[in-house]
C-alpha cells in the first residue's frame, strides 16, 4: 500500500514562516535603528510568520500521524490473520504475539509518523534556507554550507557507533525480560532451595548491566547530537561574527558583497533554521531505531506451513519437531478411522506441538507425516476460543448449521447441560471477551462440546480432563473412550486414568 | 507539572547525577540564551558603529563579544551533552535499582501468601512499567534549570524596559497555563481510552493466540481479525486526538515565541542594540517553556506505570535471610503417625487423591490442606525457612530454570563444586548424558530444560534435590517416562545414596520399582484434612 508523503512537505513549509518572521524582525529593528516608521509592519510580519509556523507544525504532525495510521492499518490487516494462523514451537509465544501485533506495529507507526516526514524535510529544508540566505548574503550562505561538511563526517562516525551500541542494547533488554519471566515463574522452587538472595543478586546484576549498556548507547547517541549542536552553534556564531565585522567594515578580506543591517539581522535569525531540520531528525532518531528493529522482528515472523497432502488416516514415521534449544520425537505411530491414542509427558515436552503437527499446523523437521485434511479435523484446546457473541454461536463455530438437538446432546455429553439450564437465556446467553462466568474446566468442556458438534472424523483434544473434579473427569474419560469407537481420537494428557484406556500411549 | 513522585527514595549516586544534570542544564540554557542575545546586540551595535564613522569603529570593542560568542557556542554544546548524559545516567541507575529492589521483595515474599503474578505479568511490571518511570528522573534536572533560564531571560528583557519584561512575563504565564495544564486536561480522556483499547487488544490477542489451533482448524481467522480491528480502530482514534493535542502544543509554543519577540520589540524603551538583545532573549526564554510542557505531556504514562507497580511496592522489604544450614533432623508427622528422621515412606493413593498436595505443602510450595507436622509442630505454624532446613523436593513438574545444567544444580545451595555435581548426576543416572553434551555442565538448556527429554528433566531436578543435603528428600513420580532398565539402576543408586547419607525419604509414585525404596506405606486417604 502506498502511503502519501505530505507531512514532509508540511515540515519543509515551516521555513516559509521562519523566513517571514526573520524578515519582519530585521525590518522592525532596522526601523528602530534608523528611527524610521515600519516597526509595526515588522512586528505584524513577525506574528504572521509565527502563525504560519503554527499551521505548518500542526499540519505536519497531524498529517504524519495519518500516514502512520494508514501504515498500521494495512499492517494489521495482514499481520493479525498471519499471527493467528501459526501454531507449534515456531509460532511466537502468547506474550510475543501481542508484542508483535501491538508494540512492534506501534513502533513502525511511530517511525512513519515522526521520523520519515522529518527525514524528507531534512534534505529539502536546509537547501531552502541556504537559498533564502543567499539572496541576502552569499558569504553567510557559504559559511552555513561549509559547516555542513565536518558535520556530516562527525555524524557518520558517531552514528555508526550508535547503531552498533543500539543493537547490543536491544539484545540486552530482550535477554533481561526473558530472565525476569523465567526466574519469576520459578520463584516457588527458588524459594524452596532458599536461593532468593542469589537469584535476586543475579536479577539485580542483570538490571545494572542493562543500565550500563544503555548508558554506553546513550553516550554514543548524545555524542552525535553534540556534534550536531556544536556545528549548529558554530554556524550561528560564525555568521554573527562575519555580519558584525562586515557592518564594521573590519573584515580581513575583501567581501564580495555589501551587507546592510536588515540583511545581516535577517541572516542571523535564519542561521539556526539551517540546522533545525537536522535537530528534529536527531530527536526522532530513537523512533527510527525502534521502528527498524520492529520491522526486522515482523519480517522474521515465520510463514504459515503448507499442509501435508490429505490422507485418509494418521501416520507418523520417525516424526521429530526440532527448533533451537528444543526437540520433540522421533515418534512413530499409526491410527486408522477409530481408536484412542494418548500423548503423555511433562509440561513443556511438546504434547501440544505434536498435536498441532498431527492437525497439519506444524511442519515436522524430520520424518514422514500423513494426516487428514483440515476440514476433517476437530480441535478441543486447553484454552478454547470464546468470541463475544452468544453461547450458541460459540458452540457452532465448527459447524454453524448443526441442529439444536446436536448442540443439546453435546452439552449433555460434556456435562454442561446443567450450566445452560441455570442461565436465564440458556444457549442465547451472551459471552464477553473473557468468558467471565465460565470456569477453566467449563471453558475446556465447552471447547470439547464444540469439537463434538463439528462432528469430524478426527478429534484432537489437548488436556481435556485438566481443571476438572474427579466425577467430571470420569465423565469426559468415558465420553472420549466412547467417541473412539466411532472416530479417531488423539489426546494429549497428564491423566493416567485416561492413558490407561488408550489403544496406544506415546510418551514424550 | 510533575506531581507523580518516584516510588522509592533515590540513592545518593542518583541524586548526585541529578545535581550535576541540573548544573549542566542551567549552563546550557543560559549559555544558549546569552549566545543568541549577545549575537543580536553585537550585530546591531556593530551596525550603529559602522554607520557612525571611523572614530566609532575604532572605539567599538569587538574582540570581547566576538570571542564570547564563539566561547558560548562551545560551552552550550558541552553543557547540553553533560545534561543529557547525567540525567539519563541518574534515571537508568534509579530504574535498575528499583527493578532490583522489587525483584528482591517479590523473591523474598512468603511463597504461600505472595501475590500470584504470572511470570509474564510480573516481568511486564518490572521491565515495562518501570521503564515508563524513566521520564520522571530524566526530566527532573531540566525543570528547575528551565525556570532558572527563564529568570535570566526575563532579566535580559528587562534591559529593554519594565513594560517589555512585564509583557514577557504575561506571555510566559499564558503559555505555561496553555501548555502545562490544558494538554493534561484535554488528553486525560483520550489517553485513558487509548490505554483501555490497548489493554483490551492485548488481552484479546493473548486469548485468541492461545486458541490459534482452534482458529486454524475451524477457519475463523477472518472473523477474529475483524474483532481485533474494531479495537485497533478505537485505539487509533484516541491516539489521533492525542497527536492533535501534541501538535497544537508545539505550534502554540512557536507562535508564543513570535508573540513574545514582537511585544518586546514594540514595548522596548532602550537603544536599538539592547532592543535586539531583549528580543532574541525573549525567544530563547519561550524555548525553555518546552522542557516543562514536555514533562506534563508524559505525566499520564508515568502515573499509570506507578499505579501498576503498586502490588510490588506493597511487599515488605526482605529481612536478612535466615540460615538454612541443616540443624537437627526433625521427625515428620503424617496425620497421627510420626516418622523418625531417616525413615523411608511411600505415599500412595489413586490419581487426584492429594499426594502431590501433601508433598508440595511439606516443601512450603502451597498452604497445607492435610494434617501434617514437623518436630511435632503443625505445618501451618512453621515459617517457610524452617521447612526449608528440613526438606528438599524433586517435584512432579521438574521446574528447571533457563540457564546451564550447572546453574540449575547450583540453585540447591551455595558453594556446590563440579565434583559434587558429578556425584549427584551419577546417582540420578544423568552423568553420561551430560558428558555427551558438547559443553557438559555448561550446556544451555533453554526454557524449562528445553533440550532434555521429559525423563531427563526429572532426573536433573532429582540431582538438584540430592545436592541440597537436607534431612528429608521428597520425590514426586521420580521415574515417570523412564525405561525399565534406567529405572532399575536409578532406584539402586538412590537406595545406596540414602543408605550412605541417612536421609529420610517420602516418595509418591504409581510405579512399583521406586516404591520398593520405602519401608512404610502411608495411604494418603489416611491423612486427615487440616
Amino acid at each position: 500500500m502506498r502511503i502519501p508523503k505530505a507531512a514532509g512537505l508540511a515540515w519543509t513549509s515551516d521555513i516559509i514562516g521562519a523566513g517571514i518572521f526573520a524578515w519582519g524582525a530585521a525590518s522592525a529593528l532596522e526601523a528602530r535603528l534608523e528611527g524610521t516608521s515600519g516597526m509595526a509592519t515588522g512586528a505584524a510580519l513577525m506574528l504572521l510568520g509565527g502563525l504560519l509556523r503554527l499551521a505548518s507544525l500542526y499540519g505536519a504532525q497531524v498529517l504524519g500521524f495519518d500516514e502512520g495510521r494508514l501504515l498500521a492499518r494495512s499492517r494489521r490487516a495482514t499481520l493479525f490473520p498471519h499471527l493467528l494462523s501459526l501454531a507449534g514451537p515456531a509460532a511466537p509465544a502468547l506474550g510475543a504475539t501481542a508484542t508483535l501485533a501491538i508494540d512492534h506495529v506501534a513502533a513502525e507507526q511511530a517511525k512513519v509518523a515522526r521520523f520519515d516526514p522529518v527525514r524528507k524535510s531534512a534534505t529539502m529544508a536546509p537547501i531552502l534556507v541556504v537559498l533564502v540566505v543567499a539572496l541576502q548574503s552569499r558569504v553567510a550562505a557559504l559559511i552555513l554550507f561549509l559547516t555542513l561538511i565536518p558535520f556530516v563526517i562527525g555524524m557518520i562516525l558517531a552514528g555508526g557507533a550508535a547503531r552498533q551500541a543500539a543493537d547490543r542494547q536491544m539484545a540486552a533488554i530482550t535477554a533481561l525480560s526473558a530472565l525476569y519471566v523465567d526466574r519469576i515463574r520459578h520463584l516457588p522452587i527458588i524459594r524452596h532451595f532458599a536461593a532468593e538472595d542469589r537469584i535476586a543478586r543475579q536479577a539485580g546484576g542483570a538490571a545494572e548491566d542493562v543500565a550500563e549498556r544503555t548508558i554506553a548507547v546513550l553516550r554514543a547517541a548524545f555524542l552525535s547530537s553534540a556534534v550536531l549542536e556544536f556545528f549548529a552553534a558554530l554556524s550561528v556564531a560564525l555568521v554573527a561574527v562575519y555580519c558584525g565585522f562586515s557592518l564594521l567594515g573590519l573584515l580581513p578580506f575583501n567581501p564580495p558583497e555589501q551587507l546592510d543591517y536588515r540583511a545581516a539581522f535577517f541572516v542571523l535569525v535564519m542561521a539556526p533554521e539551517f540546522y533545525l531540520p537536522m535537530r528534529r531528525l536527531a530527536a526522532a532518531y530513537h523512533e527510527k531505531q525502534l521502528g527498524e528493529a520492529a520491522e526486522k522482528a515482523l519480517a522474521q515472523v515465520p510463514e504459515p506451513v503448507s499442509r501435508p497432502a490429505a490422507s485418509d488416516h494418521v501416520s507418523l514415521q520417525s516424526v521429530a519437531i526440532v527448533w533451537p534449544g528444543h526437540r520433540i520425537g522421533p515418534i512413530s505411530f499409526e491410527l486408522g478411522a477409530r481408536g484412542l491414542v494418548c500423548i503423555t509427558g511433562p509440561t513443556g515436552s511438546g504434547k501440544t506441538s505434536l498435536l498441532a503437527a498431527i492437525a497439519g499446523q506444524v511442519a515436522p523437521s524430520e520424518g514422514a507425516l500423513e494426516t487428514l485434511p483440515a476440514e476433517a479435523i476437530a480441535w478441543a484446546g486447553q484454552v478454547p476460543l470464546l468470541l463475544p457473541t452468544t453461547l450458541d454461536d460459540n458452540l457452532r463455530l465448527g459447524r454453524p448449521d448443526a441442529g439444536e438437538d446436536e448442540v443439546a446432546a453435546a452439552m449433555r455429553a460434556v456435562g454442561l447441560d446443567a450450566l445452560v439450564a441455570r442461565r436465564d437465556n440458556g444457549l442465547a446467553t451472551a459471552i464477553d471477551h473473557h468468558g467471565a462466568w465460565l470456569s477453566g474446566g467449563e471453558r475446556r468442556r465447552l471447547g470439547l462440546a464444540r469439537a463434538l458438534i463439528a462432528d469430524r472424523p478426527l478429534l484432537l483434544a489437548d488436556e481435556p480432563t485438566a481443571d476438572l473434579d474427579a466425577a467430571s473427569a470420569d465423565q469426559i474419560i468415558a465420553l472420549l473412550k466412547a467417541e473412539a469407537q466411532r472416530r479417531a481420537v488423539i489426546v494429549a494428557t497428564h491423566d493416567e486414568r485416561l492413558a490407561a484406556l488408550a489403544d496406544q500411549v506415546i510418551a514424550l | 507539572m510533575i506531581s507523580v513522585r518516584f516510588p522509592l527514595p533515590l540513592p545518593r549516586r542518583v541524586k548526585s547525577r541529578i545535581a550535576l544534570g541540573f548544573a549542566a542544564a542551567l549552563a546550557a540554557g543560559i549559555g544558549g540564551l546569552v549566545l543568541l542575545a549577545l549575537s543580536g546586540w553585537f550585530l546591531t551595535a556593530a551596525a550603529l558603529a559602522g554607520a557612525s564613522g571611523a572614530a566609532a569603529i575604532a572605539a567599538f570593542n569587538y574582540l570581547i563579544p566576538a570571542a564570547a560568542i564563539r566561547g558560548l557556542a562551545i560551552v552550550r554544546t558541552a553543557a547540553r551533552y553533560g545534561e543529557r548524559l547525567w540525567s539519563h545516567e541518574a534515571a537508568l541507575h534509579a530504574l535498575a535499582g528499583l527493578r532490583s529492589t522489587l525483584f528482591a521483595r517479590l523473591a523474598h515474599a512468603d511463597g504461600r501468601s505472595a501475590p500470584d503474578l504470572s511470570g509474564g505479568d510480573a516481568s511486564a511490571r518490572l521491565i515495562g512499567d518501570i521503564a515508563a518511570l524513566e521520564d520522571l528522573v530524566v526530566r527532573r534536572p531540566g525543570i528547575p534549570a528551565a525556570i532558572g533560564t527563564m529568570l535570566v531571560g526575563i532579566g535580559a528583557v528587562a534591559l529593554a524596559g519594565w513594560l517589555a519584561a512585564l509583557l514577557l512575563l504575561a506571555v510566559l504565564a499564558l503559555l505555561l497555563a496553555a501548555l502545562a495544564i490544558l494538554p493534561t486536561r484535554l488528553s486525560a480522556a483520550p489517553a485513558a481510552e487509548a490505554a483501555a483499547a490497548t489493554a483490551a487488544l492485548r488481552r484479546m490477542l493473548v486469548d485468541y493466540a492461545a486458541a490459534r489451533s482452534e482458529i486454524i482448524t475451524y477457519g475463523l481467522a477472518d472473523r477474529v481479525t475483524g474483532l481485533l480491528a474494531e479495537q485497533a480502530d478505537r485505539l487509533d482514534s484516541a491516539q489521533r486526538q492525542l497527536a492533535r493535542i501534541e501538535a497544537a502544543s508545539s505550534g502554540l509554543l512557536i507562535l508564543g515565541s513570535a508573540l513574545a519577540a514582537a511585544l518586546t520589540l514594540m514595548a522596548s524603551t532602550a537603544s536599538a542594540p539592547l532592543t535586539a538583545l531583549a528580543m532574541l532573549a525573549a525567544t530563547a526564554c519561550i524555548e525553555a517553556v518546552a522542557a516543562i510542557a514536555r514533562s506534563s505531556a508524559r505525566e499520564a504514562a508515568v502515573a499509570e506505570g506507578t499505579e501498576r507497580l503498586r502490588v510490588l511496592l506493597a511487599l515488605p522489604a526482605p529481612q536478612d535471610a535466615p540460615s538454612v544450614a541443616a540443624t537437627a533432623s526433625w521427625p515428620l508427622g503424617l496425620g497421627q503417625a510420626t516418622f523418625a528422621a531417616g525413615s523411608r515412606i511411600a505415599l500412595t493413593g489413586p490419581s487426584g487423591s492429594g499426594k502431590t498436595r501433601v508433598i508440595e505443602a511439606l516443601a512450603g510450595l502451597r498452604a497445607p490442606a492435610h494434617l501434617l507436622s514437623l518436630d511435632g509442630k503443625a505445618l501451618a505454624m512453621l515459617p517457610e525457612a524452617e521447612l526449608r532446613r528440613q526438606i528438599a523436593l524433586a517435584p512432579q513438574e521438574p521446574m528447571l530454570i533457563a540457564g546451564t545444567v550447572a546453574d540449575n544444580l547450583r540453585l540447591a545451595r551455595p558453594g556446590i563444586d563440579a565434583a559434587a555435581m558429578e556425584q549427584a548426576l551419577r546417582t540420578a543416572q544423568l552423568w553420561d548424558r551430560i558428558t555427551r553434551m558438547p559443553q557438559g555442565l555448561d550446556t544451555m538448556l533453554g526454557e524449562d530444560g528445553g533440550i532434555l527429554s521429559g525423563g531427563e528433566r526429572k532426573r536433573l531436578s532429582l540431582a538438584r534435590a540430592l545436592l541440597a543435603e537436607r534431612p528429608w528428600l521428597l520425590l514426586d513420580e521420580p521415574t515417570e517416562g523412564l525405561d525399565a532398565a534406567t529405572e532399575a539402576s536409578l532406584v539402586a543408586a538412590l537406595g545406596a545414596w540414602l543408605d550412605a547419607t541417612g536421609t529420610g525419604l517420602l516418595i509418591a509414585s504409581h510405579r512399583a520399582a521406586p516404591l520398593a525404596l520405602a519401608a512404610v506405606v502411608v495411604p494418603v486417604e489416611a491423612i486427615p484434612a487440616a
